[in-house]
């Protein structure tokens, strides 16, 4: 009998199993530029291909979406979405790293997207200046192999989460507030969604945002970089991705905590009889109602968060 | 390790919680008690804010808040008794990003 040695949720993936590899013939510049990737026999050659040919999909080009987006583009993954609604402010400035002065008020999906190609050429950005809603996420998420959460707020974290799990589409999980940071990484029908681990947000007001409390740039940037760490994984399909485990990080500690998190069987978007089948109205969920002027990614504004 | 060590029960917070209750963790001498009371005793013992943080107006738990006994998930956790030396996490979501 043949016996698989790829991870089960590497078939979700582009160039997992069942799929052909991609065949991208590396110019000589590409070989120079992967070179560090190349050498590693986790990656290798075949390895930088399945990266040119991945798509990500970053919600929200803030805090976390920031130093995730640098370096999934340095990495040379080929398709990447952005999601973010908001314009580049002077507070944003201190984390988000994929944003210069010189952006200030101009579209941060537009920032991002010029900032990512430039350090990348291969790399070709989507910006998507609009808020992800459930209106259009099933549609936008389709076009992606893997889905990275850095939105700031709990009604898009569970939009997010239930339109991944009814799509079938990985995604990197992470929150952040002051010295802490929060990640998991969830593969529908592999390992717990979101709302195993947290089956309701808290009631409006409970939990301050980063508004409220701050969060230490630094902190967002390790952060996003371990969510970018989970989707080059996934993509490459090594390791021991965060799925069933949740990793907190503590930057006044400078510690790492691993816990064990379950799938529950009675979980209304994963378990085993749904009883959430489409996506539904989150701010509701969540008790809060948004302004207009309301955005998914760099800023704050649901006040929950 | 003395008696009144080995009757110590960890309880460490994350997230809001903590920066509520100004410490990451608070050891309580309540091994034998079940992780509700534990819970409760916690909050007494805090100032108001931090019972708002575990406990509804009903005295329920918030279904938005993560119970983990020694880093493990457990079914029914509020009934399970505590042994010594076990540690309590509570988790919040962080939404920020």
């Amino acid at each position: 009998m043949r016996v698989c040695t790829r991870p089960p949720w590497t078939r979700q993936m582009p160039s997992g199993n069942g799929a052909a590899k991609p065949q991208i013939q590396f110019t000589e510049d590409q070989i120079e530029r992967y070179s560090r990737h190349i050498i590693l026999p986790e990656v290798g050659g075949d390895g930088q291909r399945k990266l040119l040919a991945a798509k990500v999909l970053i919600i929200g080009a803030g805090g976390l979406g920031s130093p995730a987006g640098l370096y999934l583009a340095a990495a040379g993954v080929g398709t990447i979405g952005i999601v973010d609604s908001d314009a580049v402010g002077l507070s944003n400035l201190q984390r988000q790293v994929l944003h210069a002065t010189s952006c200030l008020g101009r579209a941060k999906c537009l920032s991002a997207k010029d900032t990512m190609e430039d350090l990348n050429p291969d790399v070709h950005v989507i910006p998507y200046h609009e808020r992800l809603t459930s209106a259009n996420a099933l549609e936008i998420i389709a076009g992606y192999d893997v889905v990275l959460d850095g939105s700031d707020n709990f009604p898009t974290r569970y939009l997010v989460n239930d339109a991944c799990v009814m799509a079938g589409k990985p995604l990197c999980h992470a929150g952040i507030l002051r010295f802490e940071g929060q990640l998991t990484t969830i593969v529908p029908g592999t390992g717990p969604c979101y709302r195993c681990l947290y089956p309701e947000p808290p009631p409006p007001g409970l939990v301050p945002s980063c508004q409220q409390a701050g969060i230490l740039g630094v902190t967002a940037g390790v952060v996003g970089l371990l969510q970018a760490t989970e989707a080059v994984k996934l993509i490459l399909g090594i390791g021991e991705p965060l799925i069933g485990r949740l990793l907190l990080y503590n930057a006044l500690e400078a510690s790492f905590r691993d816990v064990r998190v379950q799938r529950k069987s009675d979980c209304p978007v994963c378990g085993e009889s749904p009883t959430i089948v489409e996506l539904i109205d989150y701010e509701e969920f969540c008790q809060v109602r948004s302004s207009s002027t309301d955005q998914v990614g760099g800023s704050c504004d649901y006040g929950s968060n | 390790m003395t008696t009144a060590q080995t009757e110590m029960v960890t309880v460490r917070v994350f997230g809001a919680l903590r920066q509520a209750m100004g410490q990451s963790e608070v050891r309580l001498p309540c091994a034998g008690a079940t992780v509700k009371d534990a819970l409760v005793q916690l909050g007494q013992g805090s100032n108001g804010d931090v019972a708002s943080y575990i406990f509804d107006k009903q005295g329920n738990l918030w279904r938005s808040l993560m119970l983990l006994v020694n880093d493990e998930p457990v079914s029914d956790a509020l009934c399970q008794r505590t042994n010594p030396g076990d540690v309590i996490s509570l988790l919040l979501p962080l939404a920020g990003g």
